[in-house]
């Protein structure tokens, strides 16, 4: 799962060339996904895990590093 | 008396010693101690060898230290240049060699890009602010705030030195340097204090990054009157649940930002699950509110009071339009009357004043103009329209580029731009650099970038070129190469390669027919 996220960010919506995205970076802090990106992000998780992301849900602490996203999919998924 | 903006802190810090000045998260500095530690910082940066009006980089993200940063700058007689940390290497290479920057201000979270830059950036003397000291140029922020302050001497400030650089797009390619002083600074502080009626209990939502004017609200005017400013870092500002949630958190009585921000609050912040009732005032600015939009918050908020703020950055700001209740039409919200210490005309293509009630271009005489900008005196000329009252004695106006239109209340009306500026999500963005940028690649023969209105919320950034034959580049190549001389916001999100362009009678490119093909959905 976080490959998918991991290869999806990197390709479609990194704002400028990533080598390689750690787990924990701080995916807003430091300019990986700008707010555009993270809608995009979301359209794009919905439609590969099958869930809905209720805008609530879009939080800090669900959306901001690879690891607190792929837990939140994860509690959405079971 | 005070007339400088190191007063401006040392006033307060003596009125309110223990009282919050900012706060990020969990972590806050009162008064006393971010006086205290501006001191210590200038100190430092004068002993490695800074000079009254010498130019200090900030290289911070949205942070405390941000604070300490900009007063301690002040305080040592610098003028500080804040730098987005999102820019890429060249443009911020560019802007530190344009204005001389030799000691740069940093946080541990920034490391990695600090590390690329100061292997490119041989003038720098020195890098303040990360956590361990790597070499002869670094100093950590504990060994700063280690220093004694015995020795200590205030250099002298008057209110027209030099306080602050802010870079903006230029059309021809090179950022442009807007200089303000410490004058300019202290009497938008004291005009937006007067605005709000703020004193020492509010407390003021920073949301905007240190090198887009609006954070000025924040880090002088709540200075100003001992409020207390909450720094919202980026990741909260970009994700509206959990920015509501801290607003409301906060007790926030005074927010400043783009619209964008409030939209997406009101769109999915989930509002209603918070309390918002500390909340006075709501001052927007910087691109038009969508009416439908804002009538929709303004009813979720009956009780907070709205404002319209407008003005470019070489004045900050000069009009605002106070909204008493939800506008009953759709019709466009005022920019509305000049505030204190403030005058303008409109003008027609000639220089000469229109007749009440025509469209022209705004120009404005304030307190808050810039000195001019950095190192450009044909460009600074340019911005200015002068009035000879006497010989070496003029009136000087800025020229917005803006067009508006009085009506019989005095309230002036935005109408558009007189050349291809545009706002876009609050950045101001110029469509001739941007062109500027692509024509520098080789591959390149033509271009031109527009703005496409998908529907009616969805505006982006576009452009199309024409390569030179023979050559192999993609649009993904083409993009990458934007990505690297541009700053984020002005990177188009989509650029098409065409075999020729639709042409004027004349042989012009046809922008207009360009924006009604990219428009039509194929």
């Amino acid at each position: 799962m976080t490959d998918k996220i991991i290869s999806y960010i990197k390709t479609e919506i990194s704002m400028e060339p990533v080598d390689d995205i750690d787990l924990e970076e701080d995916l807003l802090g430091n300019g990986i996904v700008d707010s555009l990106g993270m809608m995009q992000l979301v359209v794009f998780l919905e439609k590969e895990f099958k869930v809905k992301i209720a805008p609530e849900d879009m939080t800090v602490e669900n959306f901001n590093t690879v690891s607190s996203i792929s837990e939140y999919l994860s509690t959405k998924l079971n | 008396m005070i007339y400088n903006l190191a007063q401006l802190m040392e006033r307060t810090a003596g009125r309110f010693p223990e009282k919050e000045a900012f706060t990020c998260l969990n972590d806050s500095i009162s008064y006393a101690e971010l006086d205290r530690k501006a001191n210590q910082l200038a100190s430092c940066l004068i002993q490695n060898g800074l000079e009254k009006g010498d130019r200090v980089g900030i290289f911070m993200n949205r942070c405390l230290d941000t604070a300490v940063a900009v007063y301690g700058v002040l305080k040592s007689g610098g003028a500080f240049v804040a730098i987005d940390p999102f820019l890429p290497l060249n443009r911020i290479l560019l802007i530190m060699k344009d204005c001389g920057i030799e000691q740069l201000l940093t946080t541990p979270s920034q490391s990695k890009k600090i590390k690329v830059i100061s292997d490119a950036a041989p003038f720098l003397i020195s890098i303040i602010g990360l956590s361990d000291e790597q070499d002869t140029k670094t100093v950590s922020w504990p060994s700063v705030f280690s220093r004694s302050l015995e020795k200590f001497v205030s250099p002298r400030i008057l209110e027209d030195d030099l306080a602050s650089i802010l870079y903006t797009s230029g059309s021809t390619g090179t950022p442009k340097g807007i200089m303000h002083s410490h004058h300019n600074i202290l009497a938008l502080a004291r005009l937006e204090a007067e605005l709000h009626d703020s004193d020492e209990q509010d407390r003021i939502g920073n949301f905007a990054p240190l090198h887009f004017d609006q954070s000025l609200f924040g880090y002088f005017s709540g200075p100003l009157v001992g409020a207390t400013t909450v720094i919202f870092p980026d990741s909260y500002v970009k994700l509206p649940a959990s920015l509501s949630a801290l607003v409301a958190k906060e007790k926030i009585t005074l927010w400043f930002s783009v619209p964008l921000l409030l939209i997406q609050v009101l769109v999915h912040g989930a509002i209603e699950k918070q309390d918002f009732s500390a909340l006075r005032w709501v001052r927007f600015g910087g691109e038009v509110f969508p009416v439908k939009q804002l009538r929709a918050l303004m009813l979720k908020w009956p009780h907070v009071k709205f404002i319209n703020s407008y003005g470019p950055s070489e004045l900050f700001r000069c009009t605002y339009y106070v909204l008493d209740e939800p506008p009953k039409t759709d019709d466009p919200i005022p920019l509305g009357t000049v505030w204190g210490n403030t005058e303008y005309k409109i003008l027609d293509a000639n220089d000469r004043e229109v007749e009440r009630g025509e469209s022209g271009e705004l120009v404005v005489r304030t307190t808050t103009l810039m000195i001019g900008y950095w190192n450009d005196t044909e460009r600074t000329e340019n911005a200015f329209y002068r009035i000879a009252k006497a010989a070496g004695y003029d009136h000087i106006y800025y020229r917005t580029g803006d067009l508006v239109q009085e009506n019989a209340k005095k309230e002036l009306f935005f109408l558009g731009r007189k050349d291809r500026q545009i706002k876009l999500r609050g950045y101001r963005i110029e469509l001739d650099e941007i062109e500027a940028v692509l024509l520098k690649n080789d591959a390149v023969k033509e271009a031109a970038v527009v703005i496409v209105q998908k529907d009616s919320n969805n505006r982006s950034l576009e452009a199309v070129v024409k390569l030179e034959e023979l050559t192999e580049y993609t649009t993904d190549d083409l993009i990458r190469f934007c990505k690297n001389g541009l700053p984020p916001y002005s990177v188009p999100q989509k650029i098409a390669i065409l075999t020729d362009f639709p042409r004027t009678a004349t042989g012009k490119i046809d922008r207009k027919q360009i924006i009604k093909s990219l428009e039509t959905p194929t």
